[in-house]
């Protein structure tokens, strides 16, 4: 069972959602009793969450306990794992992501993801953000320029690197390069944007900076980031799920859940104790 | 949910926490103990007593100053979450009411310092069952948060409104003999005082007990009513 705090109006005025009752408007992705092996061992069981539009939602728990697994199933990934099998549905715009009929490759274009580590082609930062529009054919230059303006604006990269633009990515230091791989999937405009530990390989003054880009993100894009950093989980997210052994264990509002946990699981790990 | 304190992965954590609840029981113990010899002191009019009182004060404010540096070391190195922070937040708030109740207790023992005529004596004796109602809700409400029992600390905090009825029957009493005596005005305004004092400190009290409830089950009852709060336990 996932536990959701009532409606209380925010510190910052924004309204609590219901968690377990969001309206179709208010819901970007619907996960629907998950399941999902490798091989014979179950790595998720039984998931269910509403995933609200352009919020940040983050997925915290121990190593192994599918956090990854489960943020990989929303764009597919877990698809390239010949021993994978997946049970249940994720829902995207009354879609079940895992119908034969999906396009993965469309799928992708709306979810978007980025990496623990940059992982920048080997081009230049120009090329690097375009990218995806070059492989959906488009050529026009001044629509190319636009993009590339845009999206590295939008991750807040532009002022530092727009006298370089045909420099090679890998000049870049760690936190620029993670920008630039946010920018280069943004530039395809996804709804959801997937983030798996973006700020691991990363010193502590990018993560603030990646942080903060987080938060202009999320009025545009969906945000779900997976994270080993519980405080950042409580200050980048709107909504924490807390995940154990393969099961949802707390879904709540990050503010409740940081503070007043209702599952001793969860209060045990978010305090660093050992249950 | 029960607060184990000591099952922290990291065991300096522990010892930190455990030190500094610790520091806050002493304080608490020093307060009682600052308290009951304030009554004693007005009860048996008892100069020394009362600069004792005076003289001890130091202490609670010293330990409310360490006890402070400690909860933002925790919070700046730890960055508790859940209910180890809402322990050092009730801490906080908790020895900041502990340090007025030490400066109350001074103010009533400042009564012992004047000299009462026989009538007004029996004055006393009223401020000293109230008194010792107060220092039984301090006493009550120190337990409670050593035991972090929250419904020991929602007994105390409905004590509260007996400490208010008791306050309202003295200040009318001691009204009604400064009408009969108007020259005895002055030396009546300290009795006054520490009666008002008396009261404050079963507010303070109470304060702690929303602490400890907050605490213990995660919720801010302050400003809500006895039977919602009884309902949310």
């Amino acid at each position: 069972m996932i536990t959701v705090a009532p409606e209380v109006n925010q510190a910052n005025g924004q309204k609590k959602l219901d968690l377990a009752n969001l309206t179709p408007e208010q819901t970007s992705l619907q996960i629907k009793d998950l399941d999902l092996y490798y091989g014979d061992k179950q790595a998720l069981s039984n998931v269910n969450m509403l995933i609200p539009k352009g919020q940040v939602t983050a997925f915290i728990g121990p190593s192994g306990c599918g956090k990854s697994t489960l943020l990989r199933c929303i764009n597919r990934m877990n698809d390239l794992v010949d021993t994978c099998r997946i049970e249940g549905e994720i829902i995207l715009h009354g879609q079940n992501i895992y119908d034969k009929r999906v396009d993965v490759a469309a799928l992708r274009r709306s979810v978007g993801m980025v990496f623990q580590r940059p992982n920048p082609f080997p081009k230049s930062i120009y090329e690097n953000v375009v990218y995806g529009l070059r492989l959906q054919g488009i050529k026009d230059k001044r629509k190319l320029d636009e993009v590339v303006e845009k999206s590295l604006r939008g991750a807040a990269l532009w002022d530092e690197v727009k006298d370089r633009l045909h420099d090679s990515a890998f000049g870049l230091s760690g936190g620029q390069q993670q920008r630039l791989v946010i920018a280069r999937s943004i530039a395809i405009e996804p709804e959801v944007l997937l983030l798996d530990e973006p700020t691991s390989a990363l010193d502590p003054i990018s993560t603030l900076v990646i942080e903060e880009l987080i938060n202009d993100l999320k009025n545009k894009y969906t945000v779900v980031i997976v994270t080993h950093n519980m405080q950042q989980a409580a200050r980048v997210s709107d909504q924490t799920a807390f995940m154990y052994m393969g099961e949802l264990i707390e879904y709540a509002d990050t503010n409740t859940l940081f503070t007043t946990p209702s599952k001793k699981k969860t209060e045990d790990y978010i305090t660093g104790r050992y249950g | 949910m029960e607060h184990n304190l000591n099952k922290h992965i990291s065991g300096r954590f522990n010892e930190e926490l455990e030190s500094v609840r610790n520091h806050v029981l002493s304080m608490g113990g020093l307060v009682e103990q600052q308290l009951n010899l304030a009554l004693d002191a007005v009860n048996e009019c008892d100069a020394e007593k009362a600069r004792k009182v005076s003289e001890n004060d130091y202490q609670v404010n010293a330990m409310e100053v360490n006890i402070d540096e400690e909860c933002t070391r925790i919070i700046a190195k730890r960055q508790p979450a859940a209910s180890d922070l809402r322990l050092v937040v009730a801490i906080a708030k908790t020895i900041a009411d502990l340090e007025r109740i030490g400066d109350e207790a001074e103010r009533i023992a400042r009564v012992a310092l004047d000299s009462f005529t026989k009538d007004q004596q029996d004055l006393l004796v009223n401020i000293e069952n109230m008194g010792r109602q107060v220092s039984k809700m301090l006493h009550d409400v120190l337990d409670a948060f050593a035991r972090m029992d929250a419904q020991r600390a929602f007994e105390v905090h409905k004590e509260d409104a007996k400490v208010d009825r008791e306050y309202e029957a003295l200040t009318r009493q001691i009204m009604t003999y400064m009408m009969e005596d108007p020259r005895s005005i002055p030396k009546i305004m300290d009795l006054i005082w520490s009666v008002r004092s008396l009261e404050r400190i079963g507010d303070r009290c109470q304060n702690i007990a929303e602490y400890v409830i907050y605490f213990v089950n995660g919720k801010d009852i302050r400003h809500t009513s006895q039977e919602d709060i009884e309902k949310s336990l």
